[in-house]
């Protein structure tokens, strides 16, 4: 890898190319002689394929990340850049010192003191006396710890102990520095301080290589994303849109995997009901049927949206209800995808069964992550049918990104008489790239 | 090879501070602490002298003189391979975490043991003080020789059976067998009269007998060590290093998947 150069004319410090990697998968591992030679079956091994050749690069000074769910390939693929692992096939050249942030603590004897600490722990990443001696300072400047720094580290809470071992692996002069999943050591303030550090080791020059889930750490540090998949590069680029795209997947996955889930655990309480009701316990049965109600209250959704999502819940004591809701964008199409500044409408249409004084309807968007980002209500105080429709129209002000629709049926003293959550996903979509956040603004740049 | 050495140089620090951790943690809240460096094998040359020289009538001069002279490079080397076995395994953690040079691991725990000879070296140094025999101080200067071809020996066991037990775990149990019979086959509660002439081919065989006949030579008969011992004992050795060296080479790859 002499010199090597991209098309950028940048030097690569990060060559991997054609790596294959499998893992014995044993039945039951038979380690000791005994074992071998009693049941020698169970010696037979399936060979599993974890990564299936993935080639990438990197460039001295870039950040990039690696995405991927559990189990894809992600974590392997640093344990070969970090040589714990070797490929079964293809090669890796790294060039310059490599530091891994992988293992904290590695080395630490509770018995010894954090400076004792400090030192061994420096070593096995490969430091010698001298260089510790230089950064002695910084890295108990760094771990906050100058009281406690002759104490032995049994005394030490997991937090100090997490800063001291944080502050040692951090402060190592690495070319290349591969992370993983560690940035949420000690408390807020000390996770904002090392992503700090991180940031400055960056602007140094360093080489970073990361793996996380803080899809937001990620955006933030990195200039590129990798994201794997079943053993194979599946995309890279640009994090934000293949951030984007991934968590669009995950969450897709996820809806999915309710979907299985709530199918098993009806037909498991079926099959316990059958069980139950040979026997005399009441009490279990009362609580399983009620458990099915909801179910099966829940899945009344269904007819209720056509883009009805598998997790919606319903509640609400009943004697009036949501009959259908539709979403609908400016042509008066039905949908769940909306565009930021079209004009949308929303039809609940409803039906009340019982002699009621005044109702209130209410709306709620919140998006994906939690966040309550708009509500309104409607209240019916007299003459209204019994049966019929209510439509909200507005012009939509959200920005990109995935939301959820909650509604609710009041009496104006908010006792629910039909509650929805997370009925539908709305997906909004922007055409512009320069505005972020939750909405959009009526706004002006100017230049003076 | 070269690169590996280099390597190995380059984390000189993690061996120093594994071994410095060894010798501090392995006491560490024992009451008596470090003097257990002492009692342990001091108790053993009492037992063996006693049993040999009352029951079994052991005719050599000085008895516990030569018992223990014997005793101590056996410790370490008993310590050596015994303990090798499962050291690698002993630091799964490290090994499945973190890159450096697997030898550091063997390497920093037959330092141990052998930092542990050399301080057990005080309590021989007494017993021949004690038994008058005095010192020859030009053989001396054989002893740091013979230590380190011995430490050399031990490496190179511990370097092939630190390996191998990570895929083969029996060969712990296995080596505390073959230990246990090995000291009957050298050359340290006996002296080489005792064994009868066809078997002695036999003994020498077992490379940890010249070994030992070099430190007898050195502190109980105090004498230069002969050459062909001190052959044997460096060229055996060194060989059996090299091997060991090599052979964890091949293996120390798959070390953190097969843990």
């Amino acid at each position: 890898m002499e010199n090597f150069r991209d098309a950028d004319n940048r030097e690569i410090v990060i060559e991997v190319k054609d790596v294959k990697k499998k893992f014995r998968s044993y039945q039951d591992k038979a380690s000791s002689l005994k074992e071998r030679f009693v049941n020698p079956s169970r010696g037979k091994h399936e060979d599993v394929m974890i990564l299936r050749g993935i080639s990438f690069q990197v460039a001295r000074g870039e950040a990039v990340g690696i995405i991927g769910r559990n189990g894809c390939g992600k974590s392997t693929t640093l344990k070969l850049l970090t040589r714990i692992l070797y490929p079964n096939e293809g090669h890796i050249n790294m060039k310059g010192r490599v530091s891994s942030l992988i293992e904290l603590g590695a080395g630490f004897h509770p018995d010894m003191t954090g400076r004792e600490n400090i030192y061994t722990n420096a070593s096995i990443f490969g430091i010698t006396r001298k260089e510790v001696d230089r950064r002695l300072n910084d890295i108990i400047r760094f771990s906050e710890l100058e009281e406690y720094i002759d104490n032995p580290v049994r005394t030490y809470s997991s937090g100090m102990y997490m800063r001291l071992a944080f502050a040692v692996a951090i402060n190592v002069d690495a070319d290349i520095l591969l992370i993983d999943e560690i940035l949420a050591v000690g408390d807020s303030g000390f996770q904002k301080k090392c992503f700090e550090k991180l940031k400055e080791i960056k602007a140094s020059g360093t080489t970073i290589v990361i793996v996380s889930h803080s899809m937001d750490q990620m955006y933030r540090i990195c200039d590129r994303l990798i994201w794997i998949e079943n053993g194979l590069i599946r995309k890279e680029g640009v994090p934000k849109f293949i951030g984007e795209e991934y968590l669009m997947e995950m969450e897709s996955g996820r809806i999915d995997r309710i979907e299985v889930e709530n199918q098993q655990v009806k037909e498991e309480l079926e099959q316990q009901l059958q069980e139950e009701a040979t026997s005399e316990s009441s009490e279990e049965t009362v609580a399983l049927i009620r458990r099915q109600k909801e179910i099966a209250h829940n899945e009344t959704l269904k007819e209720v949206c056509k883009f009805y999502q598998p997790g919606a819940r319903r509640g609400g004591r009943g004697g009036a209800k949501f009959t259908f809701v539709t979403l609908e964008n400016s042509d008066g199409e039905e949908t769940n995808v909306i565009k930021t500044g079209e004009y949308c409408r929303i039809r609940l249409g409803y039906k009340i069964e019982e002699k009621l004084p005044s109702v209130r309807f209410s709306l709620g968007i919140t998006r994906d992550d939690g966040v309550y980002t708009y509500g309104t209500y409607l209240e019916y105080k007299e003459s209204f049918k019994d049966s019929g429709e209510v439509i909200l129209s507005f012009d939509n002000a959200l920005l990109r990104g995935k939301y959820v629709l909650d509604l609710w049926l009041e009496t104006l003293d908010g006792e629910a008489l039909d509650s929805v959550y997370s009925l539908m996903p709305i997906i909004v979509k922007t055409d512009n790239d320069e505005e972020r956040g939750f909405c959009t603004m009526a706004h002006k740049w100017t230049c003076v | 090879m070269i690169q590996r050495i280099k390597d190995i140089y380059a984390y000189r620090d993690m061996i120093f501070s594994l071994v410095r951790r060894e010798l501090r943690g392995r006491y560490k809240g024992s009451v008596l602490g470090f003097l257990w460096t002492y009692i342990n094998p001091l108790c053993q040359v009492i037992v063996y002298s006693a049993v040999f020289s009352v029951i079994f009538k052991v005719q050599i001069d000085k008895f516990y003189l030569y018992l223990i002279i014997g005793m101590m490079p056996w410790t370490f080397f008993n310590t050596s391979v015994q303990g090798g076995t499962t050291c690698i395994r002993a630091q799964a953690d490290m090994v499945k975490k973190i890159f450096f040079p697997r030898e550091v691991i063997p390497i920093a725990y037959v330092t141990s043991a052998f930092v542990n000879m050399l301080l057990s070296f005080i309590i021989v140094f007494l017993a021949v003080l004690v038994s008058g025999y005095g010192f020859n101080l030009q053989v001396l200067l054989f002893l740091p020789l013979i230590m380190i071809i011995e430490y050399l020996l031990a490496l190179g066991i511990a370097f092939i059976v630190s390996s191998i037990t990570v895929y083969f775990r029996d060969l712990e149990q296995i080596v505390g067998v073959i230990m246990m019979a090995w000291i009957y086959i050298t050359p340290i509660m006996y002296n080489m009269e005792y064994v009868p002439e066809q078997y002695r081919p036999l003994i020498v065989l077992n490379p940890m007998t010249p070994i030992v006949e070099v430190y007898h030579q050195i502190l109980y008969y105090r004498m230069v060590p002969t050459t062909n011992y001190l052959l044997l004992a460096g060229g055996v050795s060194l060989m059996i290093f090299i091997v060991g060296f090599i052979v964890f080479g091949r293996l120390d790859r798959n070390f953190a998947e097969e843990m």
